[in-house]
């Protein structure tokens, strides 16, 4: 997982609450106050649109966790079929993180069987459902000077 | 007692003569040293600038100085490089281990993150960082005081052992599950590329923001050789290429040249050629490396009290783009280039 929003925003307070040393005062300030500010971009894109991304996130894997588990889930312990029992809590970014990693990690088994029985369609489908995870969670910088 | 008193109490017993450091300022960016620019004064009033590179306190980031000492030994009259002072491993007046090199003023590192941080002069800088990469791939690591440090891996294990090694910084390391980078673990497995051409010092992490520039097309010095090893010279260029330091320029390797030119100028110079197939394998290979690393640096944020704002920025915007790079080169690799 990366840096939550709060960790990210209560690094940037101590970094620039840190009285610098006076080899500290010139570039590398300059330098910790620049990076301050795009973690700072960074967070607020999380907070705008974090909760949307893993609710949308969490409902694609449940729905291909369940559809899969005619199949799959004998090999599964089960594991698929109950995905739809995973909910998403109050919402918060912790919850729904929470319930991400259990559902990832019931994804990471079934590709893994999906892979060794060579179910090529299955196969591909998944390959496409992490491209438009990657591509929902990607953040965006500004145009920065060299 | 102050760096700079610790910094002339140490050049004073090294050189057997009176120095005095002046002009102490430390040097933003990268995680795994504190690197800090002063200009050293003997008697009489020569001054040279120097870099001090010293562990951190407490530092989580498994980087190896000694490297990148041998690297610059290794490397004097090759490639452009710092000259290489002194290396300092055990406890001193300075506290933590260290090594000093010479400072090459005139240049800056652009960041990688930057936009079109080397127009007009691009297409040069391009050319030589291509060209100087060849001359890397091209060099024989026999005798160099690098090729002491590793043990030389067999042409057709240089693969298995760099994938083994960031797999388990991966597992070891994540903090969420990971199924693109797991995936693309397997499929890397499952896929091998062919052996080596040959066996060349690998620099790790070889890339837009690792040299120093003049601005003028110029390159200065090729820095940052903390993750040198042995292996495949395909590793390096790979890892040049990759998507995350194009400065969001999809036609432009590195920001610089176009691919094909930027692989013909390393082709040219290196003697050896860039398979496409066995390149494929070092992209996919290279992007999951780059998750390793930015996994790390999240988990060393977190785990030291989430002070080193540099960790917190690789542990969060690159890893974002780099799960997206890997899941478009899967999805491309399987259809379109037949991995099982």
């Amino acid at each position: 997982m990366t840096p939550t929003a709060p960790e990210l925003l209560g690094g940037c307070v101590v970094a620039l609450a840190t009285p610098p040393r006076p080899e500290e005062m010139g570039p590398f300030m300059a330098g910790t106050v620049g990076v301050a500010a795009l973690l700072d971009m960074l967070a607020a894109q999380e907070c705008a649109t974090g909760a949307a991304t893993r609710v949308w996130e969490n409902a694609a894997l449940r729905a291909l966790l369940t559809e899969a588990a005619g199949a799959y889930d004998a090999k599964l312990d089960g594991a698929l079929a109950s995905a739809g029992k995973v909910g998403d809590g109050d919402y918060s970014l912790a919850a729904l993180d929470t319930a991400n990693a259990e559902l990832r990690r019931r994804l990471i088994r079934l590709h893994e069987a999906v892979e060794a029985a060579i179910d090529t369609g299955l196969d591909r489908r998944i390959l496409a459902l992490y491209r438009d995870m990657a591509a929902r969670r990607e953040l965006q910088l500004p145009p920065m000077p060299g | 007692m102050t760096l700079p008193e610790a910094l002339a109490a140490y050049l004073s017993a090294f050189w057997n003569a009176p120095v005095t450091v002046e002009n102490v300022s430390r040097i933003p960016g990268g995680a795994s040293r504190e690197t800090y620019s002063f200009d050293a004064v003997r008697e009489g009033g020569e001054r040279r600038g120097l870099i001090l590179r010293r562990d951190p306190v407490g530092s989580l980031i498994d980087t190896d100085r000694a490297t990148e000492f041998l690297a610059y030994q290794s490397f004097q009259d090759l490639a452009p490089v710092p000259e290489p002072v002194v290396l300092e491993e055990g406890v001193t007046v300075l506290e933590r281990p260290f090594f000093i090199m010479g400072r090459v003023d005139g240049g800056k590192a652009s960041s990688p993150f930057a936009y079109k941080p080397y127009d007009p002069h691009a297409e040069a800088v391009g050319r030589s960082l291509f060209q100087i990469l060849g001359r890397i791939a091209r060099t024989d690591p026999a005798g160099l005081p690098i090729a002491t440090a590793f043990a030389a891996p067999p042409l057709d294990a240089c693969w298995r052992r760099e994938l083994d090694y960031w797999e388990g910084v991966i597992l070891r390391d994540e903090r969420h599950p990971q199924p693109i980078a797991r995936a693309a673990l397997r499929r890397l497995r499952a896929n091998p590329p062919p052996p080596a051409q040959k066996l060349s010092v690998v620099h790790g992490d070889y890339r837009s923001g690792n040299f120093l520039h003049d601005g003028q097309g110029r390159i200065l010095a090729i820095l940052d050789w903390e993750m040198a090893h042995l292996g495949d010279p395909l590793e390096d260029l790979a890892w040049c290429l990759d998507p995350l330091w194009g400065h969001f320029d999809e036609d432009r390797a590195a920001g610089t040249l176009p691919r094909a030119e930027a692989i013909a100028a390393w082709e040219g110079e290196s003697g050896l050629i860039a398979d496409p197939a066995a390149l494929a394998w070092w992209s996919l290979f290279n992007s999951v490396k780059g998750q390793a690393i930015w996994t790390t640096s999240g988990k060393t944020f977190v785990e030291a009290g989430c002070r080193d704002l540099v960790l917190g920025f690789s542990g969060t915007y690159p890893a974002r783009r780099h799960d997206k790079i890997i899941a478009d080169q899967l999805e491309r690799l399987v259809a379109t280039e037949n991995w099982a």
